[in-house]
């Protein structure tokens, strides 16, 4: 369900190499699913720097307002407008037409310390049967 | 662990998968497939909701009637038997602790719906007043029923719903569904036509199937707060609560002051003759952002205000807002600026009744 070519974070962010030292980062499905609608997109402009794990977008769906942390460390260089002018593009197609943002990376390491798209599915698997007992409790 | 009530149709919540949220400590559905799916379905077809977290008082007795129009800040002895009102329930400083129905359901019977928020405090409010009267019978049947809401302009069209449906609106009946005993009222909180029904919380999954297998679509809370700030309603603890007086909140109209002496009377008296010092006004954002509860209203580069309720109305394509301001800056059509993300950003001054059914 999870791309293999992603690396995942705790905060359910994906990124992918675009090329060299390039990066592209978006939601996950899991994170969509959880905010549902997305009704508006607060990204940063592009030549914005921005450092892993701290906040550099956010995302509100009809009901809430979540935060987008950083995937890897670098410089925007370019935000996803169709994305921004239709956000539903972003629980239709998460990994794909409804991208959000390409970095620039400063230290394309940081990668390593990701999940891989096997780590985050057990990781996603997990929450969800934390949920699950949360229920039948 | 979950120390939330649930409601007598909780299961089937759990069971179509939704996504589950604490409301004033219920466990409830915040939408089953999608909020803007669940919005449309009711501003088109016909939706039905689990509101079993209202509170369902019934008041009898023979004092009952003088007990609530003491309660009350409408008469409640004037209604006819059959039809409901919408009141309110103040404190005796005119502050709202709640917004609320009061059917008329025999000479000296009555049955209040009320908001889920504050139940305890109200209930105490209630039986504080009503003393050791033994002619004033307070009866919270709360836990031991169930409550939906369906709604939506095909509700007129339901096979299940055709004995009532010449009921007028805030009317009532306590009729049949299939083999369920029922009591069906013309009320609702969508700014749609719809009916809101009570039965034993035994009947509540056949009730419940009843509707969803006409084709009626399950829709959570997301929902309903999109449809009601659509319409402009108020939702009491977050737009209205004890610190704020009915004039201020546009609900003069749920007031009558020329009724007996109740509850809150002379302060609202007071209160009317002082004149209010800010209003709660309708905004709509020029642009794209999304104004939440709790944003700062500005004007003229100071802060005047706090948004009560706030978000995006499908049904309109924009984005839209309730939110205290001065009174002399409560004008339709003045400029205002909500902040969002340390931005002041540009929002105009409304009517609050963003959303009217056609008719």
């Amino acid at each position: 369900m999870n791309p293999k070519e992603n690396k995942y974070t705790k905060e359910h962010e994906w990124i992918c190499f675009e090329g060299g030292d390039k990066g592209k980062a978006g939601l996950t499905d899991y994170a969509q699913t959880q905010l549902g609608d997305l009704v508006y997109l607060d990204l940063p402009e592009p030549g914005v720097a921005v450092e892993q794990s701290k906040k550099m977008a956010e995302i509100e769906s009809v009901k809430a307002v979540a935060d987008f942390f950083a995937p890897a460390s670098g410089e925007v260089l370019e935000v996803n407008q169709s994305a921004i002018d239709d956000p539903a593009l972003v629980n239709q197609d998460p990994y794909g037409g409804g991208w959000l943002v390409k970095l620039e990376l400063s230290n394309a390491s940081e990668l390593d310390a990701l999940m891989d798209s096997d780590q985050y599915d057990k990781f996603v698997a997990e929450l969800e049967a934390e949920a699950e007992e949360e229920k039948s409790e | 662990m979950s120390l939330l009530k649930k409601t007598p149709l909780n299961k089937v919540h759990h069971d179509l998968k939704a996504k589950m949220m604490d409301f004033a400590g219920w466990e409830l559905p915040v939408w089953y497939t999608s909020i803007l799916e669940e919005h449309q379905t009711v501003r088109s077809g016909a939706g039905i909701f689990d509101v079993s977290d209202m509170g369902r008082i019934w008041v009898s007795g023979k004092n009952a009637g003088t007990f609530l129009d003491r309660m009350l800040t409408k008469p409640a002895r004037q209604l006819e038997i059959d039809t409901a009102q919408l009141c309110l329930l103040c404190l005796e400083n005119g502050g709202i602790l709640d917004d609320l129905l009061v059917h008329r359901v025999g000479t000296s019977r009555y049955l209040i719906v009320w908001n889920a928020a504050n139940i305890k405090q109200k209930l105490d409010w209630l039986f504080r007043w009503s003393g050791s009267d033994p002619d004033v019978v307070i009866e919270d049947k709360s836990s031991n029923t169930v409550m939906v809401a369906v709604q939506g302009p095909d509700v007129q069209q339901l096979e299940n719903l055709r004995s009532v449906s010449h009921l007028p609106r805030f009317g009532h009946a306590q009729t049949k569904i299939g083999e369920l005993n029922v009591f069906v009222a013309r009320t609702g909180y969508t700014g749609e036509d719809g009916f809101e029904i009570i039965s034993d919380a035994a009947n509540a999954l056949p009730l419940w199937e009843s509707f969803v297998e006409w084709g009626v679509k399950p829709c959570g809370l997301g929902a309903r707060d999109v449809l009601r700030l659509e319409a402009g309603m108020m939702l009491c603890g977050q737009d209205i609560d004890t610190d704020t007086n009915p004039f201020e909140a546009g609900l003069g109209w749920l007031v009558d002051l020329e009724k007996g002496d109740f509850i809150g009377k002379s302060a609202l008296l007071e209160i009317k003759r002082r004149g209010i010092k800010r209003k709660l006004i309708g905004f709509q954002m020029k642009d794209r952002e999304i104004a939440r509860s709790g944003y700062a209203i500005f004007h003229s580069g100071q802060e005047v205000g706090k948004v009560t309720s706030g978000g995006h109305a499908p049904t309109l394509g924009v984005n839209i807002g309730l939110g205290y301001v001065p009174v002399e800056l409560a004008v339709i059509g003045t400029d205002i600026e909500i902040i969002i993300r340390n931005k002041p950003v540009a929002a105009q001054i409304v009517n609050k009744r963003f959303y009217k059914r056609g008719v």
